[in-house]
């Protein structure tokens, strides 16, 4: 593991689950909680006669930013796409659980707690979804992790990140739109549909998979913040992700309401002009919305400086 | 197995099989009223009479097709689909906001879904939030006291099933002899992609009940609390099944309810073995650490 | 189907050292492995355990460790590889930084 220090510089994107982890916490604040000396792997796979990780492909860990306490849930794209079994999904479920309990308690015990000393779940993305080998448990881990958010609401902010190479993709999509917050670098990716299975429905000359720029301009980190499914959008290191979540760890969960798209009947009606809008217009490409929410040159978007691009950028408003 | 009668592509059917004779009012939950014929066609939303007591229903449509969003047809749950069951959900709550938790009215989910959206305006716009918009709201409900069961008649699909069904207090399903599928993929599918022949698989699943496609699969994993055996034995198992819910939340048992109850359930039915080993592991880890974490005063 | 799994131990005639600390390195990734090293009184000796979806290497993997274990005068050491089809080149990278790491070196 690099130093502490050396982390923060380090490339978000290019870092293992763990590293991720270690650095977006303060230095030796870092207990892993199911870790690799637990040895709690999937049998599944192992009789499958896949390879085995011993974290099973999930970091879960506590420590902490400043006074508050944040609950690390990290994924790993390299083993199996960072996939959704049944050891890793109750790691991710228990972690949230462990925070909306560790809440409850220091409550109880401290009643002039502070908002900032009040804990913070952080779950950084890598992940397609269900784990195929063990399908079934994968699926019922993501409807405990969906339920788990809901009790977390108005106690213990969720906050997601998303900046690593697979993306957050397939039922997990969907659990990182049901956080809090969310924090992307401009090479992060989220949505529910992969583009493969895009192309597959579609056909090639609606949808091509393999048109690295058409991804990243319908799922990518730049046009979700355009579309307000990303709140924070941020430089590509460990330590830009780190001082974005150490800003919103110590607001109070009220503020946290006020950043969510879906949750509430009045996100329901929001969410709900912006579908008659894509009925109105029949967007053929991200860039038609883009031009809609007021940004007349839709091309240099993708292409000016991140500094730039939050300076200009226009959001879009419904 | 016996192939018998198949409910699939019948929700609006079953609807009617389920709740006491004319009493669905399609469109009506409460105050809110769903007057466009045209938004979330593939969405039927309503409230009827179930034993007497007033339930919402909330169901898929084989039939619909949604002309704005055609990859919305044969049950898909689209954007609009996707939203106007989670107002569906959301007009139950504030219909009965003022009624004591045992008042709560039920919420009956009749599923027969292949899944949600999978297009490219679905993805511009975010899918992702559509059908977690639903999950959310079903969740708050079930939390605010509202008894849901999740009847399965049919396709009961990956992120669709998560969508509108897994987020109920107990889910029940007619049985595999119905045609009934509950699923990530198919076998066949998952043999393909994880590169592992289909014979070897089938073998497995006998003793491995976590990757095989079925509804008696998810009951060995706690994913299903029930099988119905008849057609007829819907209605019943549903009333049934309301009423052991709202005792068990009068009874403060609420924690045996819902995707964190199924959990326990599929320990003990022996399916979900590690779950609750690697649950009391970090549960053992934090308390030994939890102090360090605390404020200090 | 399932997992192969290789156990074996090692002894050096040399005087050998231990680690202070356990150390967890590596990503199971497809041709990548990890490695859990844990200081462990063992007079001497290494214990290694592997787990790997390949069959038919187990001379090679012997060798391979063989080699770190010598060039490292590494003893009192339990060694555990959950591998996915690395090559012997990537392995003894592996362990060397694993080894670098629990050393500080």
């Amino acid at each position: 593991m690099p130093k502490w220090n050396d982390l923060q510089e380090q490339s978000f994107l290019e870092s293992d689950a763990r590293a991720r982890a270690v650095g977006l916490v303060d230095e030796g604040t870092y207990t892993e909680l199911a870790g690799p000396f637990d040895r709690f792997y999937s049998p599944h796979l192992e009789v499958l006669g896949e390879a085995v990780e011993f974290d099973d492909g999930i970091v879960t860990a506590v420590g902490k930013i400043g006074k508050t306490p944040v609950f690390v849930i990290s994924q790993e794209g390299r083993f199996i796409g960072g996939s959704v079994g049944e050891v890793g999904g109750a790691k991710m479920v228990n972690t949230i659980r462990l925070a909306i309990e560790f809440h409850d308690k220091l409550v109880a015990d401290y009643p002039d707690i502070s908002d900032e000393e009040k804990p913070v779940v952080v779950i950084s993305f890598e992940t397609g979804g269900v784990r195929l080998h063990e399908s079934n448990a994968g699926l019922l881990a993501h409807a405990e992790v969906m339920d788990q958010l809901q009790k977390a609401r108005h106690k213990v902010p969720v906050i997601t990140l998303i900046g690593s190479k697979v993306g957050c993709f397939g039922g997990m999509g969907f659990v990182a739109a049901a956080t809090d917050a969310i924090v992307m670098s401009e090479f992060g990716r989220l949505g529910l549909t992969g583009p493969e299975v895009i192309e597959q429905e579609m056909g090639k000359e609606e949808f091509d998979s393999s048109d690295r720029a058409l991804v990243f301009r319908t799922t990518g980190g730049r046009h979700k913040y355009i579309m307000g499914d990303c709140n924070v959008l941020v430089h590509n290191t460990i330590g830009a992700f780190r001082e974005a979540v150490a800003k919103l760890a110590v607001l109070p969960v009220s503020e946290f309401e006020k950043m969510r798209r879906i949750g509430s009947p009045e996100a329901v009606e929001r969410q709900l002009r912006a579908v008659a809008l894509a009925a109105e217009m029949q967007p053929q490409d991200a860039r038609d919305v883009w031009v809609k929410a007021g940004n007349p040159d839709p091309v240099a978007l993708t292409d000016i400086p991140l500094d730039e691009f939050l300076a200009d950028v226009k959001r879009l408003s419904v | 197995m016996e192939a018998t009668e198949t409910m699939m592509g019948r929700g609006r059917d079953a609807i009617d099989m389920i709740v006491d004779a004319d009493s669905f009012n399609e469109g009506t939950i409460g105050a809110k009223t769903f007057d466009d014929p045209e938004f979330g066609p593939g969405a039927v939303v309503g409230t009827a009479a179930l034993n007497g007591e007033t339930v919402t229903i909330i169901a898929s449509d084989a039939n619909a097709f949604n002309e704005k969003f055609p990859v919305v047809y044969a049950g898909i749950i689209g954007m609009e689909e996707g939203y106007k069951m989670a107002q569906a959900v959301y007009a139950s709550l504030e219909a009965d906001k003022a009624k004591p938790v045992a008042e709560k009215r039920p919420l009956v989910l009749i599923v027969d879904t292949p899944g949600n959206g999978p297009g490219k305006v679905e993805e511009i716009f975010g899918m992702n939030k559509a059908t977690g918009a639903y999950q959310l709201a079903l969740a708050e409900a079930r939390l605010a006291g509202h008894p849901i069961v999740a009847m399965v008649i049919g396709r009961a699909i990956s992120g669709a099933f998560l969508c509108h069904g897994l987020q109920a207090d107990h889910i029940v399903s007619l049985d595999a002899n119905f045609g009934t599928m509950i699923h990530v993929m198919p076998l066949t599918s998952v043999s393909r992609i994880i590169r592992k022949d289909l014979e070897t698989l089938q073998e497995l699943s006998k003793g491995n009940p976590v990757f095989a496609a079925g509804p008696r699969f998810f009951y060995a994993l706690g994913g299903v609390e029930e099988l119905v055996g008849t057609i007829e034995g819907m209605r019943p198992t549903i009333i049934e099944h309301i009423k052991a819910i709202r005792a068990a939340k009068a009874a403060g048992e609420a924690e045996k309810l819902g995707p964190w109850g199924r959990g326990q359930l599929g320990a003990e039915r022996e399916g979900r073995k590690v779950r609750p080993e690697v649950i009391k592991l970090m549960n053992q880890e934090f308390a030994a650490v939890a102090e360090k974490y605390a404020p200090s005063r | 189907m399932a997992l192969n799994t290789l156990e074996f131990d090692l002894k050096l005639d040399e005087v050998t050292h231990s680690i202070d600390t356990p150390i967890h390195l590596g990503v199971v990734g497809s041709g990548d492995m990890e490695v859990l090293m844990e200081p462990k009184d063992l007079k001497g000796a290494v214990s290694v355990r592997i787990v790997t979806p390949v069959a038919g290497f187990d001379e090679l993997w012997k060798r391979v460790v063989e080699k770190f274990v010598s060039e490292t005068l590494l003893g009192d050491v339990h060694l555990e590889i959950n591998d996915n089809n690395a090559t012997p080149a990537v392995v003894l990278l592996r362990l060397r930084q694993g080894f670098a790491e629990a050393t500080g070196e």
